[in-house]
């Protein structure tokens, strides 16, 4: 009995004591590798879920960076310019037919040849994927491949955008793009190749030969950190050695610290209230001005994002084509409530705001601070802090008073935002005024850019002084860089460019 | 024995389906839809309606269970619209991550609060001994995802001794492993104090007492063991409390497993990576509880089919 006894507890014992040296023995593996390259550690505040550049998330911002750094584009942007980058030259020969010329030395990573039949391709596999991208070429009918470095796109309509939305359409390998896996670990002709990808935890890159100047970095690790206590933390301790975008209430944390700077750029996004211009009491252009009157836009601008944001002139960032400044509405309680009591509620009303929390920074904040205004001129708003699905249901389906959220010019052109959200036929906020429509198809046919400028700054006064919104504060992109990261060039789209960073040691 | 472990079995399959059907059933209750999430803000009514048709959103949503139950049975769940590809794939492809985390949580958990159970129970009511129960009362208390919070701004930010975030070093383990262990240390802690203290007043510790045997053998040869029986059974379940506390343990310190991936997934609606993770540590969680009771027979010879 005694024997049994001893032996059963020794086996107990001892299979702990295994148990125990398995989990010891089972680590995270990697770490040590390329320590004498040069190799980045760079955060981006999103993650980076899929590197499907034509897929569901085509027009996410973490998607087109992984896209800008793997694949390349016809065309691309520099500043407010439009630069050749496959493409060496395009014309309109007639009004619904552009002809690309190609570079010739252009390859995949795998070292086979760009050709017009891989943009074809592409061109094609974005359109009918029927995703957020799709939107922006359906007017496109016919895409031939003339030889391998000719290209002609045909449309049914004319779409003077052509060249500024190329810039988002990424060129895959026409003969492997559609195999599985593919985008596990795709085959790009951009400036890096992907050594290893896990979605939403970490993107890892090497330098790759690449036409227009290769990284001169060895290798890039794009590690998502969803924490932002701990992505703050990462950058102070030297773990990650570039963190973007530093949410405005963080900055306090970076600033002055050794070693940490920080680099901005105004960006592409911004904060708007919309009113459910199809809804009472909005539907009288005198409330939504009187809203707009009744909130103190630069003091809560001001104090909420300080360094991180800036006030709005026009209802797009003063960084996109097509932005002309506005006159800005003074802050003036009584006169709102004076216009209230004109348009028959003098005695305020009750109404909603809607939003979701992620939506961007401090949007708890703004939306706050918004309703706080409202009431003191007599308005109750009911705060309806959403989760994101439920939000955008009610978003699409027009079942909201009022909507707060952050747009993203994400071609950096007007025609993405104010050509698709003001047409009365894209019906998003019950707006509807035939002149601004007019204005706005004449904007999206015509490729003459001054013209263009000239249509969109009369877009900007309509859409502002109807007040189909209230335009408060376009983000500042801040990048808190280690002193150690040199030649770096902030990028207003959050996605930049890394060939030219490098690593002092 | 073989009748009882097919009966288990059987009724395991019954809690797996339970499962597959609540997990199911509560994501497509709550409002919203992957296909608005796909198209974002800019959708119009027709894309949106073409491509719920397309996802099979449309059909009634008997019809959708039924064929998701087939296609479960098959162990397929179907595209991750999120990740692009298989569902299930890309959970079991974060299932080390997850189970290294949850496996050193319970290294931990054993090493230290086993020994500092037994020693609260020999000296109790001393300063040891309180400090075991204010531990595990805090350690309970407070939330981890404040105490990963916290270990991060003191060993990472302050001091800079330990990585805040996963690098893939198994450093930077310590404090999500840390984090995960606190609450059930101090229970183990408290569990076996209990155990020992309960066992110390039973006979046959009287009878080893009075044939003269050391104190230390009474302790270390006869209640030991009897203390390890229940320890061991419960640890199984621990394990399984791991992996379901490590969703949130895993999104503070960025550790690459199960949970992060979860909350994405059930934020964005991809209803195959949601169901498929979910499911995933259901099954576990059911393996586990199996497995423990099975072991039970083994540990403890007065344990007979009759009397479970």
């Amino acid at each position: 009995m005694t024997t049994t006894y001893n032996r059963r507890g020794f086996l107990k014992i001892s299979s702990i004591g295994l148990a125990g040296a398995y989990l010891a023995a089972c680590s995270v593996g990697g770490g040590d590798q390329g320590a004498a390259e040069q190799a980045l550690r760079a955060a981006f505040s999103q993650p980076i879920n899929d590197l499907d550049p034509h897929g569901p998330s085509s027009v996410d911002e973490s998607t087109l960076l992984a896209g800008r750094l793997i694949y390349d584009t016809l065309i691309r942007r520099d500043g407010d310019k439009l630069e050749p980058s496959i493409a060496t030259s395009w014309e309109q020969t007639d009004p619904n037919t552009w002809v690309f010329r190609l570079r010739d030395d252009v390859t995949f990573h795998d070292g086979s040849p760009l050709t017009a039949r891989d943009v074809k391709a592409s061109l094609e596999r974005v359109r009918d994927a029927g995703t957020a991208q799709s939107a922006l070429w359906t007017s496109v009918t016919e895409v031939t491949a003339e030889d391998d470095h000719t290209l002609r796109v045909v449309t049914d309509e004319p779409l003077g955008t052509m060249p500024v939305n190329l810039t988002l359409m990424f060129v895959l390998p026409a003969d492997k793009m559609d195999n599985d896996g593919f985008f596990g670990k795709p085959i790009g002709s951009g400036p890096f190749r992907v050594e290893r990808f896990t979605p939403s935890d970490v993107l890892e890159l090497s330098a790759a030969e690449y036409w227009n100047g290769a990284p001169k970095l060895a290798r890039a690790s794009l590690p998502y950190i969803p924490e932002v206590s701990s992505q703050i933390t990462a950058l102070r301790t030297g773990e990650l050695s570039m963190l973007w975008p530093v949410p405005p209430d963080q900055l306090n944390q970076l600033k002055g610290v050794d070693g940490i700077r920080m680099e901005t750029v105004p960006s592409y996004a911004y904060y708007f209230t919309w009113f459910n211009c199809g809804r009472e009491p909005f539907t009288d252009p005198r409330v939504r001005r009187a809203m707009w009157k009744a909130v103190d836009i630069a003091s809560i601008v001001e104090n909420l994002f300080g360094d991180g944001a800036e006030r709005m002139t026009a209802p797009i960032p003063s960084t996109v084509f097509g932005h002309a400044p506005q006159q800005p509405y003074p802050y003036d309680p009584d006169g709102a409530k004076n216009d209230l009591a004109e348009a028959g509620l003098g005695d305020g009303f009750t109404t909603s705001l809607m939003w979701f929390s992620d939506t961007g920074p401090l949007a708890d904040g703004l939306a706050q601070a918004m309703i706080s205004g409202w009431a003191e001129v007599g308005i109750t708003v009911e705060p309806q802090n959403l989760e994101k699905a439920e939000w955008l249901r009610r978003l699409n389906a027009k079942e909201f008073d009022m909507d707060l959220q952050i747009n993203t010019v994400t071609t950096g052109d007007a025609d993405f935002t104010l050509g698709r959200l003001y047409d009365s036929e894209a019906d998003r906020m019950g707006y509807r005024n035939p002149d601004l429509d007019e204005i706005l198809r004449e904007a999206h046919r015509d490729s003459d850019q001054r013209r263009r400028a000239e249509l969109y700054s009369q877009a900007c006064t309509i859409v502002w002084e109807d007040a189909v919104g209230i335009f408060p504060a376009a983000l500042i992109s801040t990048y808190g860089l280690r002193s150690s990261v040199r030649g770096f060039e902030p990028a207003p789209s959050n996605q930049p460019d890394l060939r030219g960073v490098t690593l002092a040691t | 024995m073989i009748i009882y472990l097919a009966r288990r079995l059987w009724q395991s399959v019954f809690l797996i389906f339970g499962a597959i059907t609540i997990v199911f059933l509560v994501l497509r209750v709550i409002p919203g839809d992957p296909a608005t999430l796909i198209l974002g803000s800019q959708a119009t009514p027709a894309e949106l309606a073409a491509l719920r048709e397309e996802m099979g959103l449309t059909d009634p949503l008997f019809e959708q269970y039924v064929r998701h139950l087939a296609e479960v049975a098959r162990l397929d769940f179907g595209e991750s619209w999120r990740l692009g590809g298989d569902a299930f794939a890309s959970v079991v492809d974060r299932l080390p991550a997850t189970l290294t985390l949850a496996g050193y949580a319970l290294a931990l958990t054993l090493l230290i609060g086993f020994p500092l159970g037994l020693h609260a129970a020999r000296h109790t009511g001393r300063a040891v001994d309180r400090v075991v129960s204010y531990l595990s009362l805090t350690g309970q208390a407070l939330p981890s995802f404040w105490v990963g919070i916290m270990l991060v701004l003191i060993f990472a930010r302050m001091l800079g001794v330990l990585p805040g975030t996963a690098d893939g070093t198994p450093v930077s383990l310590i404090l999500p492993a840390f984090t995960l262990a606190l609450p059930f240390l101090g229970w183990l802690a408290r569990l076996v104090r209990n155990g020992t203290l309960e066992e110390l007043g039973k006979d046959y510790v009287r009878t080893a007492r009075a044939k003269g045997l050391s104190e230390r053998i009474v302790f270390n040869v006869h209640v030991l063991r009897n203390t390890l029986t229940p320890v061991v059974t419960v640890l199984g379940l621990v394990l399984g409390n791991f992996i379901a506390d490590a969703v949130i343990i895993e999104q503070v310190f960025a550790w690459p497993g199960i949970g992060s991936l979860l909350i994405d997934s059930i934020v964005n609606r991809d209803y195959a990576v949601a169901e498929a993770a979910i499911v995933l540590i259901a099954v576990f969680y059911i393996g586990l509880n199996l497995l423990v009771d099975v072991a039970y027979f083994y540990l403890d010879p007065r344990i007979t089919l009759e009397t479970v």
